[in-house]
C-alpha cells in the first residue's frame, strides 16, 4: 500500500470497516425500533405507551427488578466480603457456584424453579396445601430475575474487596474502631463505585430478563406480565405498536444505564 | 487564676527526664511461630517515656512482626506486651490506644485530611466543638491547615505521613509505631522527613518504635537502637554504642562497612601474625590463645608512607594498594594486607572481611576510607607499599 507521509491509510479504513460491520448488527436494529414507533405520529405513540397494561407491565418489571437488585447488592457484599476475607475449605468452589447462573440458560432457569417451586415441586406441593403459592407471581419474578443476576453485583464487588489494602482496615482497627465501624466508615465508602456499578448492571439486566420470566410468572397481562412479556404477547397478537412502544422505553432505558455506568465511571472510581 | 497557674507551668525549667521506673511500652519474652517456622525468639525491651527506638533489621529478620504485635495486629505465642503499666497482650488492637503509622500510610481515600485526622475522636463519639478544636491543633502541629480539605490523593508523600502521624496523636496514643515511614519515598525527602519527625517527636513527648532496615535512618532517628537478626536482638543501645563496639559481627556487618581480621589473644593482648596489638581485653571472654576477630570501620584505618605510625595507633602490618576510588565525600582505598607469619587462627591464611561494598566481598584485602584534605596531602598510587594502622577497633570472640 501506498504511504503518504503523516497519514496511515489503515487508520481510517479500519475504524470504517468497524462502522460498517456494527451496522446491520446493532444500530440498524436499534433504529428501527425507533423509526416504527414513531412512524404513525407521536400521538398513538403516547396511547400505546399509557395502556394501562403497558403501564402496569413497566411498574411491574421496576419494581421486582428494584427488589431482585437490592437482595442481589446486598448478598453480593456479603459473599464478597466472606470469601475475599477468609480462606476455608470449599471456598473455591462456593465462588465458582456463586457465578454458575450465568452460564445457565435462563430458561432452564426458569425450568428449575418450577420444579422446586411449583405446585408439584420438590419444595412447593408442602407448600401448596397451605394455600401458598409462589409460582405465578410477582414473588416469582423476583426469584427468577435473582437467580439470573445472581452473580453480577457480586462480580463487581468482589475484585475491589481483593485489591482494597487490608492496612485500611487495620489503621482503623488500631485507632480504636470496631469492626461494624471500620465497615461503615472505611470498607464500605471505598466500595461505592463498586456497589452502584454492581446495582445498575443487576437492574438492567433483571429489567429486561425474559426466558425464566415467562416461565414462572404465568405471564397473566395486568398481574404477573412484565415489560418484556408485554412486547411478546403485543408481538403474537400482531399489535406491533404496542410492542414497539414498550420496546422504545425498555431501549432508552438501558441507554441511560450504560451512559451512566460509562460517564460516571470517573466518580465512581474516585480514590 | 488559671491563666497565671498556666504561666508558671510553662516557665517551670523541664526536669531532666529521668530513665523512668515505669517503662511506656515493654515487650517481655516474645515470641512468634507461623505453623513450624519460629520467626521471633524471646524478644524484650524496654522503651521508655518519650524515647525514640529504632528496630533495625533486613528484611525477614522479624522486625515488622514485633510492632504488629505490639499493635495487636498479631498474636504472640509467648510473651507479654506491657503498655504503661497495663498488660495489654489479650486485648484487641482497637482497645490498646497505640498508634501506627503504616509504610503506605493508610489514609482513608474517601476522607479528606480533617476526617482523617478527627476519626479517632468520631468513633469515641466525641463532641463535635472537642473534634473540631483537636483537629485544628493538630493541623496547625504538622502544617497542614491549607491542605484540611484536600483528600490524601492530593498531597504529597510527606504531607501524607505526616496526616497519618497526627490522626493517630489525635487520641493520645500510649506509643507511636512506625513501620518504614521513608520506605517510599526518595532520598532528599527522606532525609527532610526525619528531622521533621525528629522535632515533632520531641515536641509531643509520645514514646516511638521505628522499624527500618536502613541503617543511616536508625543511627539518625533513633535514641536507641536494636538490631534484629533471624527473630532475635543481637544488640541494643545508643546508636554511638552499636556503631563504635558492636557486640556481634552481625552488627558490624550490618551497621555501616567493617573490616574484620582473625587474630589470636597473646599476652593479654592481641597477635596478629607477628604482630602485636595492645588491647584490654576481658579475660573472661577472651582466654589466652582464643582466637578472635578485630573488627575496625573504614574511616579508621590510618595509611602511613612510613614505618611510623602516631601514638595511640595499632600498626597492623604493611599493605599494597589495590584500588583508589572517589567517592563524593571522602577516597575510598582498598589494601592488600601482607600478614607477615602465619597464626593458628587463621581459617586459611586468608584474611577475611566482610563490608556492604559489593567488590569486597571475594578478596582478600581490607577498605580504607580517607577524609579528602588527607586525601590530597598524601597521595597514593595504585600498587604503592604501604603502611597499615587502626585507630580504634572492637574485638569480637571468633565463631
Amino acid at each position: 500500500m501506498r504511504h503518504v507521509r503523516g497519514f496511515d491509510v489503515v487508520r481510517p479504513l479500519s475504524i470504517g470497516m468497524l462502522v460498517f460491520m456494527m451496522m446491520p448488527l446493532v444500530f440498524l436494529p436499534l433504529a428501527s425500533i425507533f423509526i416504527f414507533g414513531t412512524s404513525n405520529g407521536l400521538d398513538k405513540f403516547w396511547a400505546a405507551l399509557t395502556a394501562p397494561e403497558a403501564v402496569f407491565a413497566l411498574k411491574l418489571s421496576m419494581a421486582t427488578s428494584f427488589w431482585a437488585t437490592m437482595f442481589n447488592v446486598l448478598f453480593g457484599l456479603f459473599a464478597a466480603y466472606v470469601l475475599s476475607r477468609y480462606n476455608f475449605w470449599g471456598r473455591n468452589a462456593l465462588i465458582v457456584t456463586i457465578s454458575l447462573p450465568t452460564a445457565i440458560p435462563t430458561a432452564v432457569a426458569g425450568f428449575a424453579l418450577l420444579l422446586l417451586w411449583g405446585p408439584y415441586g420438590t419444595l412447593g406441593r408442602f407448600l401448596a396445601p397451605q394455600g401458598i403459592q409462589v409460582m405465578f407471581t410477582a414473588g416469582a419474578i423476583i426469584l427468577a430475575n435473582i437467580f439470573v443476576t445472581f452473580p453480577l453485583a457480586f462480580g463487581v464487588i468482589k475484585p475491589v474487596f481483593d485489591t482494597m489494602s487490608r492496612s485500611l482496615e487495620e489503621a482503623s482497627a488500631t485507632i480504636g474502631a470496631t469492626r461494624w465501624q471500620t465497615f461503615w466508615y472505611v470498607t464500605l465508602p471505598s466500595l461505592r463505585g463498586a456497589i452502584v456499578s454492581g446495582a445498575l448492571l443487576t437492574f438492567a439486566r433483571a429489567v429486561g430478563e425474559f426466558g425464566s420470566t415467562i416461565l414462572v410468572s404465568g405471564n397473566l397481562a395486568g398481574h404477573t406480565q412484565t415489560a418484556p412479556l408485554y412486547i411478546f404477547a403485543k408481538f403474537n397478537e400482531g399489535q406491533i405498536e404496542a410492542a414497539n412502544a414498550i420496546a422504545i422505553v425498555l431501549a432508552l432505558f438501558s441507554f441511560l444505564i450504560f451512559s451512566v455506568l460509562f460517564f460516571a465511571r470517573d466518580w465512581l472510581d474516585v480514590d | 487564676m488559671k491563666a497565671k497557674e498556666k504561666l508558671i507551668e510553662e516557665h517551670k525549667v523541664p526536669a531532666p527526664t529521668p530513665i523512668a521506673p515505669q517503662s511506656a511500652t515493654s515487650v517481655v519474652g516474645v515470641s512468634k511461630r507461623f505453623g513450624k517456622t519460629s520467626v521471633l525468639e524471646n524478644i524484650s525491651f524496654d522503651v521508655a517515656e518519650g524515647e525514640a527506638l529504632v528496630l533495625l533489621g533486613a528484611s525477614g529478620s522479624g522486625k515488622t512482626t514485633i510492632l504488629r504485635i505490639i499493635a495487636g495486629l498479631e498474636q504472640p505465642y509467648t510473651g507479654k506486651v506491657i503498655l504503661h503499666g497495663r498488660e495489654v497482650t489479650e486485648l484487641p488492637a482497637r482497645e490498646r490506644g497505640v498508634g501506627v503509622i503504616f509504610q503506605s500510610y493508610a489514609l482513608f481515600p474517601k476522607m479528606t485530611v480533617e476526617k482523617n485526622i478527627g476519626y479517632g475522636l468520631r468513633i469515641r463519639k466525641r463532641k463535635r466543638r472537642e473534634i473540631r478544636e483537636t483537629v485544628n491543633e493538630l493541623l496547625t502541629l504538622v502544617q497542614l491547615e491549607e491542605h484540611r480539605n484536600k483528600y490524601p490523593s492530593q498531597l504529597s508523600g510527606g504531607q501524607q505521613q505526616r496526616v497519618a502521624i497526627a490522626r493517630t496523636l489525635a487520641y493520645k496514643p500510649e506509643v507511636l509505631l512506625f513501620d518504614e515511614p521513608f520506605g517510599a519515598l526518595d532520598t532528599q525527602t527522606r532525609k527532610r522527613l526525619r528531622r521533621e519527625i525528629r522535632e515533632l517527636l520531641r515536641k509531643v513527648n509520645v514514646p516511638a518504635i521505628f522499624i527500618t532496615h536502613d541503617q543511616e535512618e536508625a543511627l539518625e532517628l533513633g535514641d536507641r537502637v536494636a538490631v534484629i537478626n533471624k527473630g532475635h536482638i543481637e544488640q541494643i543501645g545508643t546508636p554511638f554504642e552499636i556503631y563504635t563496639h558492636p557486640a556481634t559481627e552481625y552488627v558490624a556487618t550490618f551497621l555501616g562497612a567493617a573490616n574484620l581480621l582473625e587474630a589470636v589473644v597473646r599476652n593479654s593482648g592481641l597477635e596478629f601474625g607477628k604482630t602485636r596489638i595492645a588491647a584490654e581485653l576481658d579475660r573472661e571472654r577472651f582466654k589466652e590463645g582464643a582466637c578472635v576477630k578485630i573488627v575496625f570501620r573504614p574511616e579508621d584505618v590510618f595509611i602511613s608512607k612510613s614505618e611510623f605510625v602516631k601514638p595511640g595507633q595499632h600498626k597492623l602490618s604493611s599493605a599494597v594498594v589495590e584500588e583508589i576510588s572517589f567517592v563524593g565525600a571522602y577516597e575510598r582505598v582498598r589494601l592488600r594486607l601482607e600478614k607477615n607469619g602465619r597464626d593458628e587462627c587463621a581459617t586459611d591464611d586468608q584474611f577475611f572481611l566482610t563490608t556492604d561494598t559489593p567488590e569486597s566481598q571475594s578478596v582478600k584485602s581490607i577498605i580504607a576510607t580517607r577524609p579528602k584534605p588527607e586525601a590530597s596531602s598524601t597521595r597514593l598510587r595504585v600498587g604503592e607499599r604501604v603502611v597499615v594502622a587502626i585507630t580504634s577497633f572492637t574485638v569480637l570472640p571468633s565463631k
